[in-house]
């Protein structure tokens, strides 16, 4: 929905949209936390212990950890709805504690768990709260509202309803709305999607990744949950009981090379298989098959299958494109036919999620799978082999310097 | 006090009832004699107006008063109980205690009616406006103070707003129970329809046009702060309301 609302050629809407970016267009800005410790007033132990992290220009970073770990501290006092008790948190190049709280926070979206739309509010007024606030003319107002209903998915007449008359999701998606009314260059989310049934959530997820992708916010992410984490973070902070930052990496990192037991313990015994969920088939060194054409002899054939990666060969169209696997029996005929006896199924793209492509191999029972590109042409074939020899050894397939920290002895 | 008293003395029996009309009726006090209402209902029409001016005011300076209470103790949350202790003292001081004890300073009069009923009716209105401004939901105010709303922005913008049915409902309260306790500002010397409950309490019918008029009064006020209260208040509209 958000996708094709995105998309170019929708009249009147897309030219405001454009011209509503020059208008308002604020570039992200970096997120640093230089050495922020936070002390509650009547409490011993510090919230927050010496936080330091560099959250880069448009990146997503989620803070993740159990509950009391300090997470939703530590967002806070980016936007000082919680005071710093040492340190400093700088936006772009300014430190938070040389503004002024109410200004700092009008340029930072704020979306929280419970939503908090202002019930006696209609949806547009909701939405137009920050304009609002920095004294947007009526017009601009009326305009940007249009486009942000236009770009969470809902229709214009709903901007004349209160709160309680939408469903749990669309308050949600109000809320994001409302958070990025004046395009802020900087968005806080706390456990924004927390609320909501699984199913409404994993779209929420995927639109609000879709979004992200429009805008290049700098967000940060507050989450108690490893997979969402794992999902929405460009990188990942885990914070752990006492406000202690146990990691700070993306998530191929953190479920390659987990900094100390407890991140292991909490990204979870099944990181091996999270780390599937990340990648896609494109981001693997497939194996390359013989290659047969339509009428070709079968000798060049069987020539080419010794010593070959993978042992079988697959048939191909004049486009390159998969029409199956060659059989014994193909074989054994003097050309290869333009039917042969296992079809091509299942053929992944490059662009499948790693897991899902795992999931379709073990479903039809193949042992491999040819991968193609977006013109359906072959890119290479997949095997469940690969997939069980870049989980053993993850270090040898991906990212180097995260595999640097965790030696091949210790998996 | 002696002397107070005697203040009162004047407002026993003044007044000789008029036999025209429905004689038999009233000479045998039934139970309502319609020939006499409706020949002597004009002599109410004053004492009713005087009733309605006498809760108005006393509402609305209550109202004004509390709201002021309600402002210094917002962000002064400390303030809250002393200023419900306070106003609690007036609310439990007995009426006619009140009237009474009032009269050495300001005098008999319309003033004194109003200044004791303006204590009564603080009470309950500073009490829901506190307990409105509480129950306005805490993500309300952390999304508002998170957008960056200033302490004053976010009490008149969401604050107040969300807290205009309880307030509102404090003020139908305090009104009916205004309408109620007036019927005693009479002992003040502030008039209002007790006047006439009292001139003639053993005639059945005087006292059930002057009660009924008061009972009238009370639901027509309520019915009309129920409608403002909708009105106030559009996004309850379709939802259960309290």
């Amino acid at each position: 929905m958000i996708a094709t609302s995105l998309g170019p050629g929708e009249g009147g809407i897309a030219r405001s949209r454009i011209a509503e970016v020059e208008a308002a267009a604020q570039p992200p800005a970096s997120v640093s936390y230089r050495d922020v410790t936070k002390r509650y007033a009547g409490q011993s132990e510090p919230a927050i212990r010496h936080l330091s992290l560099d959250v880069p220009a448009g990146e997503i970073c989620v803070l993740v950890g159990p509950s009391g770990c300090g997470k939703t501290t530590a967002m806070r006092m980016a936007n000082r709805t919680v005071e710093i008790t040492e340190g400093d948190i700088l936006i772009g190049e300014t430190s938070v504690r040389d503004r002024d709280p109410a200004e700092l926070r009008r340029e930072m979206g704020y979306v929280i768990q419970q939503i908090g739309l202002f019930p006696h509010r209609t949806v547009a007024d909701n939405i137009a709260t920050v304009p609002r606030l920095i004294g947007w003319d009526r017009d601009r107002i009326t305009a940007r509202v249009r486009e942000l209903l236009d770009l969470i998915g809902l229709d214009p007449s709903m901007g004349g309803r209160y709160p309680s008359q939408l469903s749990g999701g669309q308050q949600q998606r109000v809320g994001v709305a409302r958070a990025l009314a004046a395009d802020p260059p900087v968005m806080l989310m706390d456990e924004p999607f927390g609320a909501i049934d699984p199913i409404a959530r994993e779209r929420l997820q995927n639109e609000f990744l879709r979004l992200q992708a429009e805008i290049h916010k700098t967000v940060l992410f507050v989450t108690h949950d490893i997979d969402e984490a794992i999902k929405m973070g460009d990188r990942i902070a885990i914070l752990k009981q006492g406000g202690v930052l146990a990691q700070y990496a993306t998530p191929a990192e953190l479920l390659m090379a987990p900094a100390d037991a407890f991140v292991e313990d909490f990204v979870g015994a099944d990181r091996a298989l999270k780390r599937l969920a990340l990648m896609r088939v494109r981001d693997i060194d497939l194996w390359e098959a013989p290659l047969a054409f339509v009428g070709q002899d079968t000798a060049e054939v069987r020539a080419k299958l010794d010593g070959a990666e993978v042992p079988h060969a697959l048939v191909i169209d004049s486009d390159r494109r998969p029409l199956g696997w060659l059989s014994e029996t193909d074989l054994a005929q003097p050309t290869v036919p333009q039917r042969p006896d296992s079809g091509p199924e299942p053929i992944l793209d490059l662009d499948d999620v790693m897991r899902d492509a795992l999931s379709d191999l073990l479903q039809t029972e193949t042992q491999y799978a040819p991968a193609t590109d977006r013109d359906g042409r072959i890119a290479g074939v997949l095997s469940v082999e690969i997939i069980s020899e870049f989980l053993v050894s993850p270090e040898a397939k991906v990212e180097e310097h995260a595999a640097a920290e965790r030696p091949l002895a210790d998996e | 006090m002696s002397s107070t008293l005697a203040d009162l003395a004047p407002l026993a029996q003044t007044e000789i009832r008029d036999r025209s009309g429905d004689a038999d009726c009233v000479a045998e006090n039934g139970t309502f004699c319609f020939g006499w209402a409706a020949d002597n209902f004009d002599r109410y029409v004053e004492p009713t107006l005087e009733h309605l001016v006498l809760v108005g005011v006393s509402v609305i300076a209550g109202f004004l008063i509390a709201f002021g209470l309600a402002l210094l103790s917002h962000r002064r949350r400390w303030l809250i109980p002393p200023f419900i202790t306070a106003t609690g003292i007036l609310y439990t001081v007995p009426s006619i205690a009140f009237f009474i004890l009032l009269l050495p300073f300001t005098g008999r009069g319309t003033v004194t009616g109003i200044i004791a009923l303006t204590a009564y009716a603080l009470q309950i209105i500073y009490r829901n406006m506190v307990t409105g401004l509480n129950n306005v939901p805490v993500e309300a105010k952390d999304a508002g103070r998170g957008m960056g709303m200033t302490d004053s922005q976010l009490f008149w913008r969401v604050e107040l707003p969300l807290s205009v049915p309880e307030i509102v409902a404090g003020l139908r309260i305090a009104t009916v129970s205004t309408v109620a306790i007036a019927s005693l500002a009479f002992l003040a010397g502030a008039g209002g329809l007790g006047t006439e409950i009292f001139n003639q309490i053993d005639f059945k019918t005087n006292v059930l046009i002057a009660g009924g008029l008061c009972v009238v009064m009370a639901i027509a006020l309520d019915f009309a702060l129920l409608l403002l209260q909708r009105l106030a208040a559009p996004w309850r509209t379709g939802r259960v309301s309290t």
